[in-house]
Formats: structure tokens, C-alpha cells, sequence
């Protein structure tokens, strides 16, 4: 698309014309133009819905979850969902798997961070 | 750039919340000692005053740093600032409804100590259709007129969303002279049972909300004047209207 190959790599836009209102696509900068600019190309930069339970996870066929820090939680309702109350199980990128103790659903934690930050998401 | 993988505002260590505590702090405090008398109250008030003004004005200067300089504002960030916002409105609505009914509980039934009469035996009140009018017309004008703005700057008209800003506080400017004016020629003070009372009470805090709606759509105006406002990224604005519309 050609507004954003008007983009460089520091993530500033043109700025609006003096004396005109600026556009989001003027002057929008950094997570806030990531967003948008990802908006404009039909995508969405964030995956915010919920991970859908289609199976019951087992340990041979675990239900996958990515996480970008080591260790995240992830709520457990059963299979099929609601089918408990919600648990909240703590996933850890070094463990085999984890069991839901209520149901004995098995997660997996899908690793796709870098070891390299603190992992606390502030992204700059 | 790396990408943090959430839209959210994490927001880093901040001096403001501990020192808008200490000022808050201060300022009720001295308050209610200023009202009782207290020696040197009101200059640890006016101290008060001062940090919980500095304290607002450099924590919203960090937001709109963080806002239109950094980028963090993101579609959901922006949601949750309008949500906050709304909330807030609401909760002074609430207030404002508490100080109606305040007024209806004893002007419907006037008790026998008000001479079973509402205005008061005594007490002279405000005629209506002079000056209040023209204030009426005054508000719901620049309500027309900050709504002129807003849609000018939706349509990238950068002039029309000014001249309308401008005016906008004109007429708010003039409102607030009008009912000084008011004020000073009342014939009836605060103290002057139920009638004073609720009448500097409702129109005492109308008037605080005028004000702050002033600055606050002044701030708007700098704003906008400096470049800050998209056309589709306004959100200290839209509160600003939403407040002044309250």
C-alpha cells in the first residue's frame, strides 16, 4: 500500500500541511501508527480474542498456547467450555505440559518471545 | 522497532500520583482547619491549591506526551481514557442530582419555618427573564457553537474549528462575567436559609463546572492550535466537549 511504503523505519508520518487538520495517517507515531498502519494493510497487529477450546487437550494432543513471556496464565472452563468453573493454571515455557486439576485438560506453552528483554512488554 | 505483542498503556514510574496525594491531602485538610479558623490555614490552603493545580498540569502534560509524542494512545488505550471520562460525568451528574433534589425537597412543599411560602417570606429572588435568560442563551449558544468545531475538525477545517473554538469560549467568558455580576447584586447571601443556600449551592458548583469546562477547552484550543488534534484522533478533546455539554 502506498501510505506505508511513505513510511520509514523510525515510525514518523509527513506531518500534516501548515495549516490544515492533520490525519492519523499524518502524524500518528509509534505503537499507535504500528496499529494503524497494520489497520490500513487489512490486518490486525494484535491477537485479542479469546484461544478457542475445539478438543480436549491431552498430553499426546495438548491444547497449544502462545505466549511471548515465559510464563503466562491461561483460565480453564473444561471440554466442552463452561463445562467447570474457571480455573486459573499458571503455563511456564520450561515445563513438559500443565494439567488443569479440575479436569485434566493438558496446555502446552507455544514459546514464541525472545530471551533476550524481561519479557514486561515495554515496547521501546 | 520492536513491537510490544498487546495494545495496552503500560505505564512507566510516575511522581504524580504521590504528589497529587500530598497536595489533595493538603488541601482538604487546611480546608476544613481554614474553615474552623485555624492560624496559618489558609496559607498551607493556598500551598494546597498550588500543588494539586501543578501537580494536574504536569501529570496531563506527561499524558499528552505519552499521548501524541510517543504513540502510546492506541484504539483500545483510547477507549479506556473515553470510558474514564464518562464515568466521570457521570458521577457529577449524580452530584448535580443530589443538589435538585435538594431544591425540589424544600421549594414543592415550603415547611412552616419558610413561611409555607417558596421563595421564602423575605427573601427577594433573582428575576428570571433578564439576565439568567441571556446566560441560558449564552450556554446553550457556545453548545452550538463547540459543536461547529468539533465537526469542522472532523471535516479537516482548520479554520472553522477554531473561529468555533474561539467563540465557544467567548460566550463561556461572558457567562462567567454575567454571573459575577449576578453574584455581586444578589439581594439574598448563602446563609440566607434554604432559598440561599440551594441557589449559591446549585449555581455556585454549575459555575465551578463552567469554569473548569473553560480551561478545559482551552487546553483543547492549544492543542489544536499546535497540531496535536487529528481529525480522527481527538480524544482530550471529545471529553472536553462532552464535559462542556454537562
Amino acid at each position: 500500500m502506498k501510505i506505508i511504503s511513505d513510511v520509514g523505519p523510525n515510525f514518523f508520518g509527513p506531518g500534516a500541511k501548515p495549516g490544515a487538520v492533520p490525519t492519523d495517517v499524518d502524524q500518528a507515531t509509534g505503537l499507535e501508527r504500528a496499529e494503524l498502519l497494520a489497520a490500513l494493510e487489512g490486518k490486525e497487529l494484535f491477537e485479542l480474542k479469546p484461544l478457542k477450546i475445539t478438543k480436549y487437550g491431552t498430553k499426546k494432543d495438548p491444547i497449544r498456547v502462545k505466549s511471548v513471556d515465559p510464563v503466562r496464565y491461561v483460565g480453564c472452563s473444561g471440554f466442552p467450555v463452561d463445562s467447570h468453573e474457571l480455573l486459573w493454571l499458571v503455563l511456564d515455557k520450561n515445563h513438559e505440559f500443565d494439567r488443569c486439576p479440575e479436569c485434566g485438560q493438558v496446555f502446552k506453552m507455544n514459546y514464541i518471545g525472545t530471551d533476550s528483554g524481561h519479557g514486561h512488554g515495554h515496547g521501546h | 522497532m520492536i513491537i510490544q505483542p498487546h495494545p495496552y498503556h503500560l505505564v512507566e514510574p510516575s511522581p504524580w500520583p504521590l504528589g497529587a496525594s500530598f497536595a489533595l491531602l493538603t488541601t482538604t485538610f487546611s480546608g476544613v482547619m481554614s474553615f474552623h479558623g485555624v492560624a496559618n490555614a489558609g496559607l498551607f490552603l493556598t500551598l494546597g491549591v498550588i500543588g494539586t493545580l501543578t501537580t494536574m498540569g504536569l501529570w496531563w502534560r506527561d499524558c499528552i506526551a505519552e499521548g501524541t509524542f510517543q504513540g502510546h494512545h492506541t484504539k483500545p488505550v483510547q477507549r479506556g481514557l473515553s470510558l474514564g471520562i464518562i464515568l466521570f460525568i457521570v458521577s457529577e451528574v449524580f452530584f448535580f442530582l443530589s443538589i435538585f433534589w435538594a431544591f425540589f425537597d424544600s421549594a414543592l412543599a415550603p415547611t412552616v419555618e419558610l413561611g409555607c411560602a417558596w421563595p421564602p417570606a423575605g427573601i427577594e429572588p433573582i428575576y428570571p427573564f433578564e439576565l439568567p435568560l441571556l446566560n441560558t442563551i449564552l450556554l446553550l449558544s457556545s453548545g452550538a457553537s463547540v459543536t461547529w468545531s468539533h465537526h469542522a475538525l472532523i471535516a479537516g477545517d482548520r479554520k472553522g474549528s477554531i473561529l468555533g473554538l474561539v467563540v465557544t469560549l467567548i460566550f463561556a467568558l461572558i457567562f462567567t462575567g454575567i454571573q459575577a455580576y449576578e453574584y455581586y447584586q444578589a439581594g439574598f447571601t448563602i446563609s440566607d436559609g434554604a432559598f440561599g443556600t440551594c441557589f449559591f449551592f446549585s449555581t455556585g458548583f454549575h459555575g465551578a463546572h463552567v469554569i473548569i469546562g473553560s480551561i478545559f477547552l482551552t487546553v483543547a484550543l492549544f492543542r489544536l492550535m499546535n497540531y496535536h488534534l487529528t481529525n480522527h484522533h481527538h480524544v482530550g478533546y471529545e471529553g472536553a466537549i462532552l464535559y462542556w455539554q454537562t
